[in-house]
Order: structure tokens, then sequence, then C-alpha cells
């Protein structure tokens, strides 16, 4: 792969000036953001320019750090994000595992259950699932804020795809040992798998994390709110015009931590080129 | 959990000597936890919202009772609803193309623990963190007529002003670059992923040989993450489908109804104007669509893995 | 199993950090409200009297409350962003998870009002003067002859000048005030002196997304009623976009757009922007931004400095009347026992003992009557104070009033953004209204 000729190292070059080009487009209203996010509201409401003049502030940032519920909110939000992380991760792996790798009596039907579930719109069942919660009186319960998205079809279509790609011959060899097929699951195709886990981990994550409406209406009191319905509480009724820096500070407060968790993460989708034996 | 339950009954297939490939009833412990949740919570909510479909319910004004098909009829003889069928579709065409192709590009050019590359990856995956109403008001900001950041950059090349928020051609394609930028890191990653699956060896060969890198890519990268690229292009589509937030806060559905997509048709007769029943059948008409989309998308994606 | 007992033990530890163990048990009731959160600028704050803005004042009179009540009730506020508010009170309704006292819209009143405890007795418990709601307030919290509702103010629809553009325009009075058009014509020939003489828009209105298509519908309604026409001549099951009045209520924004006197396709943002920078002479919006523009205009950079003022959104036709909506406060049935009943009443009282904090902070006019004189001090209050008797609001028995005020918004955006006529938008409002007032 390194052994390079003359036409392809000028070609690499081509590319990474576009792809450089490509992150300065994607980037500038990143900056943007950030930019308006140490900037005093009042400014803001004549104009949204300007940004690496002064006026400069961290009352945005103070304002957030100083309500009492927030970081009571953060921690509800971590509790909901890393629990549906985490079991997300454990159904979808081992339900990709059976349909990619076991055969079973009704896997067909079961597979095809998989798929008419992925092409169910959110908006189709919110309603009754709100309902569904309320007759069991789990609302106000990180039961309530986690369950209804654990069951995720795409992860599982993913985890069989990708289960799928590994070579059989590692488990055949391990079956002949008389290893029962949980244990070839777990100490030789998962370790296999890290990359797609990864993946699969850092969105769903991410979208426990910045999920809005659910948390909305399933956890209506204060101590329950997840960071996005109480940071969105916190907005006047006019935030988009007299409080667009404060807007703004909390957009890069709340994804802070996403991102951090994306720069651990991603070592672990791209590291296996090096690091991992060859197959 | 779901460690205390599996252990002994795949014990036992691997004791009955169940290899690769047989089958067998121990097997389904796989799969059955995943199974109870779907059943639990997609399909019986599902079923429970294809009832409602048939129903004349409002959140507040109570139920009056079945309306047979009614529902249905009214919603195809309603022309907002049939735009935002127009709508949809439209953005899928637009949006799922260009998921695929430009997350392929990152991906394959990002492929290597450089930290430069690691910088790029970051930089791509930045956007998804920020959640749809802060992306939106920061478009909003470049779409600005006159003022924007994009009618400044068009004034300043000559060309003819492109304005989404108030053009009936432009405004679809305005929300789709949006929804690009804000979440083009997802394909990115999984492509990614599926890259590491490739075994080292059949790129060294290759180099070897002096391949092209165009013949490299298509006859080795291409190939080995087809089925990847068949997953991602099932799941954009799916997400596209739903298209909401970035619409109703970018244009609002408009200008003339041009850009409303039909999760907002649903939120903004069920929620805002409580017609639970009425919003129920739209619903399930958007499941049936991408219901269709999926199954030709899996028909097709398999048939050419079976070739 | 077991990750149940973990979420157990750690909703046990949560409802531990937010009970503190208290001496005597208080009487607790649930306070469901937007307006927002300020806690990082009046924390703990019982400085009724400076606080400012809708969510300085709500903040501090729940810290004053629960510091200095004598009846041992401690209010615990439920906050929400606006946006959302109604539907997640839906969803709390028919997850019977009902809040002791909750925010109201007068406009979403008659959607509500089986939810929500007739107040006609209650107030009089309470201590609460029916008798002096303003005409406008007794209107807005009457369903059916009984009040359901206690009102807590009346905002409106206004014309908010630059005043430095209309002289520059030629467009003041000896006095230097504006001169306020009093028919179509006469405001379209301003709309055109102002973009000749100045070279800037006559009108600024934002037009973008749905929290901006209420700023067309309420202009739309302040010209209808000004012509006394309605959209349910029928009854209230039938709305009818045929009639001349609507026409006529829709067509100045033709006719502004066709002269090209109007900002096209802004959003909330864009059109404050848009005004405090001095590029449009007239801003659309309600009585809640005079403080905020007479702040500006004290501001020697400002494009304001040279003269603010605001009045009524003025009637181009033949008699002065605006749209108006208040807020309110209900108690939703079933969201108290006995004992929380008599403090969600101790409670209101306090709010309605409070009113004129409410109306001096947060900007918008009072909803009684007694604090009128006093309102009509601030400053340029004395234009508009008088709309507590004219201003008007479709009746309670009008649905899906939300849906009404965003489907009229968006069809008069497009008439500003795209060129579509009055009746073309009349048109696609009378099909729209057909599907809004479907079913039960």
């Amino acid at each position: 792969m390194k052994i390079r000729t003359p036409s392809t190292a000028t070609g690499d070059r081509l590319i990474l000036l576009a792809v450089v080009l490509l992150a300065a487009i994607w980037i500038a209203p990143i900056v943007w953001v950030v930019g308006l996010s140490f900037k005093p509201n009042e400014v803001l409401m004549r104009t949204t320019g300007g940004l690496v003049s002064p006026p400069f502030t961290l009352k945005n940032y103070t304002d957030i750090l100083n309500s009492s519920a927030v970081f009571g909110w953060m921690l509800n939000s971590a509790i909901v994000a890393i629990g549906q992380m985490t079991l997300t991760l454990i159904l979808a792996s081992l339900t990709g595992y059976g349909f990619a790798r076991t055969n079973f009596p009704g896997k067909r039907p079961l597979f095809l259950l998989t798929l008419v579930a992925l092409a169910v719109p959110e908006q189709a069942i919110i309603v009754p699932l709100h309902t569904m919660f309320a007759t069991l009186d789990l609302h106000n319960t990180y039961i309530a804020l986690i369950t209804p998205r654990l069951a995720f079809p795409f992860g599982v279509l993913l985890m069989t795809q990708y289960f799928r790609a590994i070579s059989p011959e590692i488990e055949e060899a391990a079956l002949l040992d008389n290893a029962s097929r949980l244990r070839i699951f777990i100490f030789i195709v998962l370790p296999l798998s890290v990359p797609a886990q990864a993946t699969l981990g850092i969105y769903t994550f991410l979208h426990a994390w910045n999920d809005y409406f659910w948390p909305l209406v399933s956890a209506t009191r204060p101590e329950m709110y997840t960071l996005t319905v109480g940071l969105a509480s916190m907005q006047t009724n006019f935030a988009q015009t007299e409080g667009l820096g404060f807007l703004m500070a909390q957009a890069v407060f709340a994804g802070l931590p996403v991102l951090v968790l994306y720069l651990f993460f991603q070592r672990h989708i791209v590291a296996a080129v090096a690091g991992a034996p060859t197959r | 959990m779901s460690g205390a339950i599996l252990p002994a009954p795949s014990q036992r297939t691997a004791t009955t000597g169940s290899g690769i490939g047989m089958s067998a009833w121990a097997n389904m412990f796989f799969v059955l936890p995943y199974i109870i949740v779907v059943v639990a919570l997609v399909i019986a909510p599902l079923f429970l919202g294809i009832w409602l479909s048939f129903q004349d319910y409002d959140m507040l004004g109570g139920w009056a009772g079945g309306v047979a098909f009614e529902n249905y009829t009214n919603l195809f003889s309603d022309r907002i609803f049939l735009g935002t069928i127009r709508n949809t579709l439209l953005f899928v065409v637009m949006t799922t193309p260009a998921f695929v192709v430009v997350g392929l590009f990152l991906a394959i050019t990002l492929n290597s623990h450089l930290r430069r590359h690691a910088v790029l990856r970051s930089v791509f995956f930045a956007s998804s963190v920020l959640s749809v109403t802060v992306v939106t008001l920061v478009w909003r900001l470049v779409y600005l007529p006159n003022q924007g950041l994009l009618a400044s950059v068009t004034n300043l090349l000559g060309l003819p002003g492109i304005d989404p928020v108030t053009s009936e051609t432009w405004a679809l394609p305005g929300v789709a670059v949006v929804t690009v930028w804000w979440i083009i890191g997802l394909p990115m990653t999984l492509f990614l992923a599926a890259l590491q699956q490739i075994p080292k060896e059949i790129y060294e060969a290759a180099a070897l040989d002096r391949a092209s890198r165009w013949a490299t890519l298509t006859s080795i990268t291409l190939p080995s993450i087809r089925r990847t690229i068949v997953v991602v292009t099932l799941l954009e589509v799916i997400l596209q489908f739903q298209l909401f937030g970035q619409a109703l806060l970018i244009t609002g559905g408009g200008p003339d109804n041009r850009s409303r997509p039909m999760v907002q048709f649903i939120y903004e007769t069920g929620f805002r104007d409580l017609q639970v029943g009425f919003a129920a059948a739209a619903s399930q008409v958007l499941f049936a669509l991408m219901l269709v989309a999926a199954i030709v998308q899996f028909w097709v994606g398999r048939s050419r893995d079976e070739r | 199993m077991k990750i149940q007992k973990v979420f157990a033990a750690l909703l046990a530890g949560t409802a531990a950090f937010a009970t503190p163990a208290a001496a005597q048990p208080k009487t607790e009731i649930t306070f469901a409200r937007f307006f927002g959160a300020c806690e990082a600028d009046y924390g703990n704050s019982q400085d009724v009297a400076h606080a400012r803005g809708e969510c300085g004042v709500m903040t501090t009179l729940v810290n004053l409350f629960n510091a200095t009540n004598k009846d041992n009730i401690l209010v615990k506020p439920q906050i929400i962003e606006w946006g959302p508010y109604y539907q997640q009170l839906n969803a709390r309704l028919s997850a019977h998870d009902i809040p002791a006292v909750a925010v109201m819209h007068s406009a979403q009143l008659g959607d509500y009002v089986r939810y929500v405890e007739p107040l006609d007795d209650m107030l009089k418990e309470a201590g609460i003067d029916a008798a002096d709601f303003t005409p406008n307030a007794r209107n807005a919290v009457t369903v059916g002859g009984k009040i359901y509702a206690m009102p807590w103010d009346t905002h409106s629809w206004l014309w908010h000048f630059n005043v430095g553009l209309f002289k520059k325009a030629g467009l003041v009075d000896a006095q230097g005030q504006p001169i306020i058009p009093t028919t179509v014509d006469e405001m379209i020939a301003q709309s055109k002196q102002m973009k000749e003489r100045t070279g800037k828009n006559y009108i600024d209105i934002a037009t973008s997304t749905p929290g901006d298509f209420a700023n067309s519908s309420r202009s739309f309604y302040s010209w209808l009623y000004d012509q006394g026409g309605t959209i349910f001549p029928s009854g209230y099951e039938k709305a009818d976009f045929k009639s001349p009045e609507v026409l006529a209520a829709i067509r100045p924004f033709e006719l502004l757009a066709k002269a090209g006197t109007i900002t096209r396709g802004l959003d909330s943002g864009g059109g404050l922007s848009t005004f405090l920078n001095g590029e449009a002479a007239i801003y659309l919006s309600g009585t809640w931004r005079i403080d905020d523009f007479l702040a500006a205009q004290a501001k020697p950079d400002s494009p304001l400095h040279e003269g603010y003022t605001t009045r009524v959104f003025p009637s181009l036709f033949k008699t002065q009347t605006v749209w108006t909506d208040n807020h309110t406060w209900v108690l939703p049935k079933g969201g108290t026992n006995p004992a929380q009943h008599k403090a969600a009443l101790v409670f209101i009282k306090f709010l309605w003992d409070h009113n004129a904090d409410w109306a001096r902070g947060g900007g918008h006019l009072p909803a009684r009557q007694s604090l009128m004189a006093g309102y009509a001090k601030l400053p340029l209050r004395n234009f508009i104070v008088e709309l507590t008797n004219y201003g008007k609001a479709l009746p309670h028995e009008a649905r899906r009033q939300f849906g009404f005020q965003s489907m009229i918004g968006e069809e008069i955006a497009n008439v500003i953004n795209t060129g579509k006529t009055a009746e073309q938008a009349a048109d696609a409002m009378q099909e729209r209204s057909v599907g809004l007032l479907r079913g039960r």
C-alpha cells in the first residue's frame, strides 16, 4: 500500500486538497456557532456578523453553569444515553449474530419482522407508546426514558451484515473443539466487530443524548428532565431573537461531551487497520 | 440480563452437535430478547396506530367512534398531503445518493490513522452533535435573503441569487444541503467501519501489481463493502423519509407547500390540531411507502448478492 | 431484573435529593409554565420590583411567594420551552399527570374548557374581584358565561416606527410624529414614498417559519375585524374565506409585495435586526417589544436614536379593532387534592396582587382595570392603553385556533414571498379550513 508512483502522490495531494476544502465548508457554520456563543445577546439582536471583534462575554456559559439543576439533567442524560447505548449494543450484537451465523426455525420471518420494524416511522407509534407507558404508570422513570429506543432495527441489520462478512472458518475450528455458541460469540466473533460496535455505540449515544420529544412528554418532573429538555426550558419565549448567544452556548455545552466521546470512539473504528492481525 | 438466560441452552446446542449452518431451536435465544422488545415497543404500538387510523379521535375532544376508511379518503383528497408525498419522495431522491457518495468518498479518503485524517474525520462528524434547533438557526442565518452568507457569496461571484426560503424551486434543495451537512458523519463512519474488514493483503497485492487507484477502488474496495453500501442506502432512505425538523424550522414547509414533508403534516394534524385518527392514517401511508422502499432495496441487494 | 434494581436505587436517590427533609410537611403544588428560567440572573431573588422581562418577573414572584406565604405552601415550577408547551400539556392530561396551576393562552382556552375548573366561585373564595377584569380580559376567560381562568395580561399587535426614516421620507406631522395611514391606498402611497426617499422597506415582517406565521395572521385578523368581518359567518363548524372582507384583509399584503415595499423571507431574528439596524420603517410585532426598542433608542449609535414610537395596529377600514391574546392561569381538573386546591387559590391570589409587576416587567397590558391608569404612565403606553376596550379575539367556540393561525399566516406568507394573489390565498385558506374542522 505504501508503494507509490509519482502520479498517485499527486493524486493523493489533489484528493486531500478537495477534502480539506470540503472540511473548511463543513466547519464554517460550527465556528459560527462557537463564535456566537461568546457574544452578548443584546449585540446579536442587531447583528450576527462581526464575530472576531469585541465585545465578548462568558455570561452565556456562566448562565448555564449557574443553574442549580443543570448537573442533575446532565446526569439523567448520561444515565439514559449510556443505558440505551449499552443495552442496544447487547441486543443488536446478539441478534445480529443469531441472524448472521446460526439457523433456527422461523429465522426468515423473524428477519422480515426486523425489516418491517425498520420501516415504522417514529411518528406512527409515539402516541400509542405514550399511552402504554402511562397505563403502566412508568412515566418519569429511567425505564420509560430508555426502553422505547431499544428496539433499534437498524442496529440489528448493521450487526447482521457485519458478522456475515467475518470469515466462517474461524468459528468452525472452535465449534470442532466443542465450544458453545455463546462462548464463540463472546470470545471470538465479538472482538472482531469492534469497529461496528464503536460506530453503533456512538450513534445510539448521540441519538439518546439529543433526543427531545420523547423525554419532553415522558419526564415531566424537572428532576427527571434530560439535558435537552432542561436547557430548552431555560429559554425565554423569544429566545431565538433575544437569547441567540445563550442558545449557541447551550449547543456547545450539550454537544461537547458527545464530541469528546467520538474522539475516543473513533480510535476503535479505524485503529483495526493497523493493529488487528489479518484474518 | 441476557447473559443469565443464554449459557445453558447454547451449551446444549454444542453438545447436541449443531454445527454452523445447522438449525436448532436453541439458537433462537440469540434473537429472542430483541424480538420481544420489537414486538412490545414497535409492533404493538404500530397496531394500535393502525386501529387509531380508522377512528375519529381528537386528543382533547375525545373519541367519536369508527369512521372506516374516511381518514384515508380524506387524506387522498387533501392537496397539502399529496404535496407532502411529492416533497418527501423528491427529498429522498436528492439526499440518499449524496449521503452514499460523499460518505463513501470521505471514508475512503480518511481511512487511516494519520493524525490529520483523524482531525478531518472529527470535523465531518462534529456537525452531528448539534441539535436540529441550532443547526436550523445557523442555516437560517446563512440563507437569510439579501444579507445571509449565501446571498453574499452569490453576489460576490455575480451569480443570480439563490433564495431557499422564498423560492419554490430552491426550498427543498436548501433543506437537503442542510441535512447532508448535518449528518454526513453517520454514513462516513459506517463506511469506515466496513473498510476495516477488507484484509490488508489484498491491497498489498494490488500495490505490487501496480494497479491504478481507480482499479483498486472498483475491483477491490467497492466489491468488498458492497453489502454495507446496500445497508447504508437502506438506512438513509429510511431516515430521509422521516425528514421533519430541518424543513419545519428553515422553511416552515413553504413556500407554497414546496418543502413540507409527510412527518410535518403528521405533526401538524396530530400534535397541533389534535386530529389523532387523521394523523395516524397519514402515518400509515408513510409506513407503507417506507416498507415498500425497504423491501425493494433489500430484494435488489439480495438478488445481487446471490448472483 | 438487576438493571431494574439499579434503576430503582437511582430513582430513590434522585427523589431523596429532590425533597430535603422539612421540619413540617409543606403543601406542594406544581406550577406548569413557559417564560423560561433565569436562575443565573435572579437566583433566589425576591426583588420583584426590579425584575425585568417575563422570565425575571415570574422567577422572582415564585421565589417571593415561597419565602413569604403564611400557609406553608411550596410552589414547584415545572418549566417547559414555549414551543412544545401545549403538546406536552396534552400528553400530561392524557397520562393523568396533571399540574395544579398552569399557564394558558386565552386563544387555547376553548379547546381545553372541559379539562379546567370553572373559577367563578373559586375566585370569590380566593378574594379575587372579577369586576376588576378589563373588558378584554373578561372576554378572554369567559366561555359560555362562566369564567375558566384567571387573566394575567392582554398582549396585542402594533406598528413599531423608526421615526427617523419617517422624517426623511417626509411622512411626519407638525409635531414630528409619523402620519398614520387610514386607508389601504394611503398606506401603499406612503410605502412607495418611503422606498423612493430612503431606499428602505416600509413594512418589516418575519414570514419564514411556523413561529413567524403568527405575524401575518395577527395582522389579517386585525384588518378583518376593522371591517366587521368574520371567518365564521354561519356557525363555528364551517369557515368562509370568500367574503369581500377576507379578501380586503389579505389585499394590503399583495399590494405591498407588488410595490416591493415589504421584507421577504425573513425569520424572527432577521426581522428584528432589520428594524434595529434602521433598514425598515415599520416593524410588525407585539406589545412585548416596546421596552427593547426604547432601550435601543436610548443608545446614541442606534439607528432608532432619532426616534422610536409605536401605535396600535392601524385600521385601514371603518372601525379600529385589533387582534389580542392573553396569558391566563388555569387550574386543570384533577391536579390537586383539597389541601393543594386551597394552596393553588392562595397562590393565584398572590399573583393577582402582583399583576402590576407583570405588566411593568413583562411589558404586557395588565388584566386589572384598576391598574390601567398607572400602566398608561409608562413610556408610550398612553398610545396603546385603550386597546383593552376594543381588542378582539376569535370566540372560544372556534376550534383549532392554533391551526387556523398557522394556516392563514402561511398562506399570507405565500402572498408576500412568492407573489400569490389575495384570491389564490383565500381559495387555499378555504380548502385547508375544511380539513382543520373535520372530525370531532
